[in-house]
Parts: C-alpha cells; sequence; structure tokens
C-alpha cells in the first residue's frame, strides 16, 4: 500500500535557519497522526511542505506516491486547516460556500450542522470575528471537505474549551463513519492523546519520537516512595528526572517495566505512575539533544 | 477546466472590490465631469476628461488583490499555483469582455446623445477609442486585460519579495525604459520612433498592447511558481 505522506531525509532551511533537518518519515493511510512539538519545531513548515505550499531544499516528500508541489491531482485530495490563514474579505457563508466548489467530497449538511455547532455567524465577514471563530470557520472547512488526508495546524486557537471538545468530538465522528488520513498538529497534548494513533514528535526541525502512540505511553513511569527503595529499585534503569523530598524520593524512568518488575515495586510499597503523553513529551523534548529517545 | 472555472469564480464572490468598486469609482469620476462641463464655458471641440483612466487603474488594483489577499485562501483550496494564476486569468478574459462592452455601450450612448447633451467625451478617447464599436470593444478588452495581469504581476512581486522587490521591479522597469531611449539616441532612430507613432493604426496599437499583455501575463505566471503562503 503506498503510504498516505512519506519524507526521505526531508529539509528545509531559510538562510542560516534550519527549519526542517533529516526528517524521514511515514504516514498509512486511515490513521491519525498528531505531529508535536514545541514553537519553532518545524510543524507547520512540514505541513505547508506537505500540502504543496513550501518548497524543500533537501530530500524528497511524496503524498499519495507523488510530489505534492504544483500537483493538482494530488493537491485536490487534501485539504490543509491552519492557524494563521488569512482570508479576503469575505463574509463566513462565501468562505465556506467557494471551500464546497473546489472539494470533491464535499458535504454541505455537515457544514451547515457544524456551523451551527459552533455558533457561527454566516453573514458576519470573517475579518470581523473573534479569534476563535476564526478558527472555527477552518474546522468546518477542514471537516465538511472530506479530504482523504485532512491536515489541522493547531486548528483551535482561541476556541474555548466546551468548542475544542465539539471539534473533538466531531472529528471523532467523522473519522468513524468517512476514514481519512488526518495529521493533527497541536500543544494542548494531553486533550488529543486518546484520539491519536501514531505521535512524531519535532525538535528544533528533527524528528525525536516517531511511534504508534500505544507504545509511547507504555513508556516513562514515575516511581515514588523511600527514597532508598525507589533507588534500588531503578537500578539499572534509564533515569529521565529525579526529585527528592526528605526520605522520599521520586525517580522518572524512560523504559518500560515488565509485570514482574511491576508486582516487584508493588512488594516493596512503591508507588507507580505511567506518565502522561504530554509528560513523556516534554521529557523527549528536553532529552532530544542528548539521544533519539527510542519507544 | 473545472478547477479554473472555480478559481475565476472565487475572486468576484467579493462584489464589492470586483464590481462596486470599479464601477462605483468611475461613475463617481463621470458625475464630476458632468458637473464640470455643465459649468465650464462651451468649447468649439467639446470636453475631453481623462477621467476614464480611473476604471482601468481600478482593475490594476483588483489584480494586485488577486494576487495578495486573496491568494492564502485561494491556495488553501487545493490548487496549483499554476492553476491560480491561470483560473485568474480566466476571469480577466471575462471582466475584459464584460466590462469592455459596457464601456463601448457607454461610449455609443455618449456619441448619440451628443455627449451627454454636454458635448463631454468621457468614453471616447480622441484616436484610441475613437473608431467603430467594434473597435472600442476590442480596446478595451485589451487594455482592462492589460491592466489587471500588470497588476497581478505587482501583487506577486509583492508577495514573494515584499517591499524591497517592488522597489526593484519598478526600478528594473525605469532602467528598461531607459535603455530603450538610449538605443533609440544612439541608433538615431527617433524620426523613425516618430513616423510609427504618426502612421500607425489604433488596431495595430491595439495589436502591440496585446502583446505587452501576454509578456505581463508569462511575467506573473513564472513569478507565482515559487510563491510560498
Amino acid at each position: 500500500m503506498i503510504p498516505t505522506i512519506s519524507a526521505t531525509a526531508l529539509g528545509r532551511r531559510y538562510r542560516e535557519q534550519i527549519a526542517l533537518d533529516d526528517v524521514s518519515l511515514t504516514v498509512e493511510p486511515g490513521t491519525v497522526t498528531g505531529l508535536l512539538g514545541r514553537n519553532g519545531a518545524g510543524k507547520t513548515t512540514l505541513m505547508r511542505i506537505i500540502t504543496g505550499l513550501e518548497f524543500p531544499t533537501a530530500g524528497d516528500l511524496r503524498v499519495f506516491g507523488q510530489v505534492p508541489a504544483e500537483n493538482d491531482e494530488v493537491l485536490r485530495r487534501m485539504v490543509f486547516v491552519r492557524e494563521d490563514q488569512a482570508y479576503p474579505d469575505l463574509r463566513v457563508e462565501h468562505a465556506i460556500r467557494v471551500a464546497s466548489w473546489f472539494y470533491p467530497n464535499w458535504n454541505a449538511d455537515l457544514a451547515r450542522q457544524l456551523i451551527e455547532d459552533f455558533d457561527l455567524p454566516p453573514r458576519r465577514r470573517i475579518k470581523r470575528l473573534s479569534r476563535g471563530m476564526r478558527s472555527a470557520v477552518g474546522i468546518v472547512i477542514g471537516l465538511a471537505a472530506r479530504a482523504e488526508l485532512t491536515l489541522f495546524d493547531e486548528p483551535y486557537a482561541g476556541l474555548d474549551a466546551v468548542a475544542r471538545q465539539l471539534f473533538y468530538d466531531r472529528l471523532l465522528a467523522e473519522f468513524a463513519e468517512h476514514p481519512r488520513t488526518v495529521v493533527l498538529s497541536t500543544h494542548l497534548i494531553d486533550e488529543v492523546a486518546d484520539l491519536l494513533e501514531h505521535v512524531v514528535m519535532l525538535d528544533h526541525g528533527r524528528v525525536v519520537l516517531d511511534a504508534p502512540a500505544d507504545d509511547v505511553r507504555g513508556t516513562g513511569m514515575t516511581v515514588s516512595g523511600p527514597a532508598t527503595a525507589v533507588e534500588e529499585f531503578v537500578a539499572g534503569h534509564t533515569v529521565w528526572r529525579r526529585q527528592r523530598l526528605g526520605a522520599r524520593g521520586s525517580v522518572t524512568i524512560a523504559d518500560p517495566l515488565d509485570f514482574a518488575a511491576q508486582s516487584r515495586a508493588r512488594a516493596l510499597h512503591l508507588t507507580l505512575e505511567p506518565l502522561s503523553l504530554q509528560q513523556l513529551l516534554v521529557h523527549a523534548a528536553g532529552h532530544s539533544a542528548d539521544e533519539k529517545v527510542s519507544a | 477546466m473545472n478547477t479554473l472555472v472555480n478559481v475565476a469564480r472565487y475572486h468576484p464572490v467579493d462584489r464589492v472590490t470586483y464590481l462596486a468598486l470599479p464601477w462605483g469609482i468611475m461613475t463617481f469620476s463621470f458625475l464630476v465631469n458632468v458637473v464640470i462641463a455643465s459649468l465650464a464655458p462651451p468649447t468649439p471641440h467639446g470636453s475631453y476628461t481623462g477621467g476614464l483612466v480611473t476604471i482601468y487603474v481600478f482593475l490594476l488594483i483588483c489584480g494586485a488583490l488577486s494576487m495578495t489577499r486573496a491568494l492564502p485562501f485561494g491556495l488553501m483550496l487545493g490548487v496549483s499555483r499554476r492553476t491560480y494564476y491561470l483560473g485568474t486569468a480566466l476571469l480577466v478574459a471575462v471582466l475584459g469582455t464584460v466590462y469592455g462592452l459596457g464601456l463601448t455601450v457607454l461610449q455609443v450612448v455618449e456619441r448619440a446623445t451628443g455627449g451627454w447633451g454636454l458635448r463631454l467625451h468621457f468614453f471616447r478617447i480622441p484616436w484610441i477609442m475613437d473608431g467603430p464599436w467594434y473597435e472600442t470593444w476590442l480596446t478595451s478588452f485589451v487594455l482592462l486585460v492589460l491592466f489587471f495581469l500588470y497588476g497581478m504581476w505587482y501583487g506577486l512581486v509583492f508577495r514573494r519579495w515584499s517591499v524591497p522587490g517592488l522597489v526593484a521591479f519598478i526600478a528594473a522597469q525605469i532602467v528598461v525604459a531607459l535603455l530603450v531611449v538610449v538605443a533609440v539616441s544612439a541608433t538615431h532612430s527617433w524620426s523613425g520612433v516618430g513616423h510609427f507613432f504618426t502612421t500607425v493604426t489604433a488596431l495595430a496599437l491595439t495589436g502591440v498592447l496585446a502583446v505587452v499583455a501576454v509578456a505581463m501575463g508569462l511575467g506573473g505566471l513564472t513569478t507565482i511558481r515559487r510563491v510560498t503562503v
């Protein structure tokens, strides 16, 4: 099967600054991939290259097996909703109508429903919308387009928690009914953690983590209890973080614990707490300078 | 093909910019000239205004906006730069045809009413737009398209290289014009140039302008190839 996205040694350099460096990754059809990383990690640049809006300076990028740049056949099969999307001076309903002309799988009923759900004023000019409502316009287009490859780049800037939950629910429902490949970039990792099947993390333009979300969730554990017992227990493990408060210690280890290790911890009265995806990635970002995190 | 039509339809969704403003501003310019003509003492040949230039200038602005303000959303819609440019060029052809026809009809009315009863020549421009109606239509079409494509090229240069690019683009045009002047002087061919302009027919000049318009189009198409949003 042809991967939806495949990047090989992809690079993008702006004069002195390296935005993407030796990025190789594959996104399989019908998956939800989280593209994670700090500000300036290269997420948006990567998505812009995938959608043909930017050109790579090194390496190779294929979408549906073809180079996307200036390729109408490929471009019409994807939709890219970005945080900083600029609109001309149009009303909400106009922007939606224009979008409906271009996407072959556009669903007008869904668009109408979403406009209602997000409480968007159809006749208001987009430039007069609040930050969150402008994001909602992008979300409506991104979901109603039902494009084979749907890319969301921080799609909910300015949206309140209720609207964000609405977006997650809708995305999940849409994905279940009309499977497609979704790439979602976000800072609100824990909010989307359950949606993600695959996680790619960028740091300073490099891939520092590329693994199934379930595998990632298995790694990383915080062990706490009496300091001496904790230290004894974690000996031999890769330690990410050590904290000590009086006689109690708390150590975060990078590798997964097998069943025997877990029961031994219980026997020693140690508390085991798996790291959330967000905590894991914070650690991964902190350690990426030294080594590639293996999952 | 269908996608080109969709791009062409995308721009005039903004009715204000593409319909109301060009015709509104030209109408305003026309009314100002009507008032002046009705106040000024009558002259034997009537008054020529040059006010018609407003619609051409505004189409130049439309062209620039189509490649700046409208570009990011246009490229979000799953079209390549080339398709976006060609679709916009299709719109230019349609606008040039329809607006050119509008200007032609107004010129016919102007002639029939003796210059709106005031010997005011707003839509009739001596020599270049003074022939039969179909020549006026053709020349209007070529000029409207030329201005729009020229504006598109400005917009793309701005989008790609920002203000320094714009300055360099204008400077380059001045240098080209200067080189032509120098070349004509060096080869002592000013009399030839004068001869060309005194003998050329309005239709032939329209042909020259059409060639310039095509050059503008090719320039814009080359510039959009590496524009990023």
